[in-house]
């Protein structure tokens, strides 16, 4: 008798476990997910966005990584800009300057 | 006397209900009856089933429990993104007004971007305080319905996730294709909102 309560208790679950695993699962589409085009938010109208509507937080929350990464991937690339640039200043200052060690040779 | 008549009636009409129930069943074996969707029923059979599943639907469905948290951002997220993998095939999106299974299922699919006013086939309303309809809505998607190309998610999916994209088609007549594209996307940074 305990043995076959005990075969429901492990059959039972086994058998949810095996039909929740035949559930559309969302990552079987995430090899073709699009990404969203946050982009399209900067063109709409924000004087008419009534945040809070829950379509308008949904896009808020579901753009803001993305807008993150953006913000700061230029920031990044300004800093290299800026880092590139400053580079350039200094080999121009390097080049007016007279070189020290020429003056030895 | 009267008893002879009475008795004679009921004879009558069990003979009646007898030949009609043959006749019956000898037009479904005679395979007279044209299956192929791309031949319409006529009014008289197209009404009786309509009624037959809208009366069906309401009396199942009059007892759903609906969760008070419909108005969240999280579940119209999670509603969109399964509601793009699993129905726009029949029930369209944004900007595209017709699929092959829209145009070829019979009854066609109710076309979920435009509301019920807008083209006259009652999906249920689009409003919150629409108990009856949000509990339809819910039904349908979990149960299906026979012989309609719908079919049940209930066996695959949570009623979480079914009140979820109940929650999604609320606002879906109203969105444009970009915040469609928005709100349904999986992206790589999406955790599945499951």
């Amino acid at each position: 008798m305990k043995h076959l309560s005990l075969c429901y208790f492990v059959a039972l679950p086994a058998m949810l476990l095996s039909l929740s695993a035949q559930a559309h699962d969302p990552k079987e589409h995430m090899k073709e997910a699009q990404a969203p085009d946050c982009a399209a938010m900067k063109d709409m109208d924000h004087a008419n966005m009534d945040m809070k509507d829950p379509v308008m937080q949904a896009m808020m929350q579901k753009c803001m990584n993305a807008m993150h990464k953006d913000e700061e991937g230029e920031h990044e690339a300004h800093g290299d800009e800026g880092h590139a640039d400053q580079g350039k200043q200094d080999e121009k200052a390097d080049e007016k300057k007279p070189a020290k060690h020429q003056h030895k040779q | 006397m009267a008893s002879f008549k009475l008795l004679s009636c009921i004879k009558c009409l069990t003979v009646a209900a007898g030949v009609v129930a043959l006749a019956g069943v000898g037009y479904l074996y005679s395979g007279i009856y044209p299956m192929g969707a791309d031949d319409q029923h006529n009014d008289l059979t197209y009404w009786a089933l309509e009624t037959l599943r809208e009366r069906s639907i309401a009396r199942a469905s009059g007892d759903i429990e609906v969760p008070t948290d419909l108005n969240s951002s999280e579940r119209l997220l999670a509603g969109g993104a399964d509601y793009n993998d699993m129905c726009t095939g029949c029930h369209l999106k944004p900007g595209k007004t017709e699929s092959d299974f829209s145009i070829g299922l019979y009854p066609s699919p109710p076309n979920l971007t435009l509301t019920a006013d807008a083209h006259g086939h009652d999906h249920g309303g689009h409003s919150e305080t629409d108990i009856p309809a949000l509990r339809r809505q819910f039904w349908i998607i979990k149960h299906g319905i026979k012989a309609s190309g719908m079919p049940a998610w209930g066996p695959t999916h949570s009623d979480e996730r079914i009140w979820n994209m109940v929650v999604f088609l609320q606002r879906l007549p109203e969105l444009s294709p970009q915040q469609y594209q928005i709100l349904t996307a999986r992206g790589e940074d999406d955790d599945g909102h499951h």
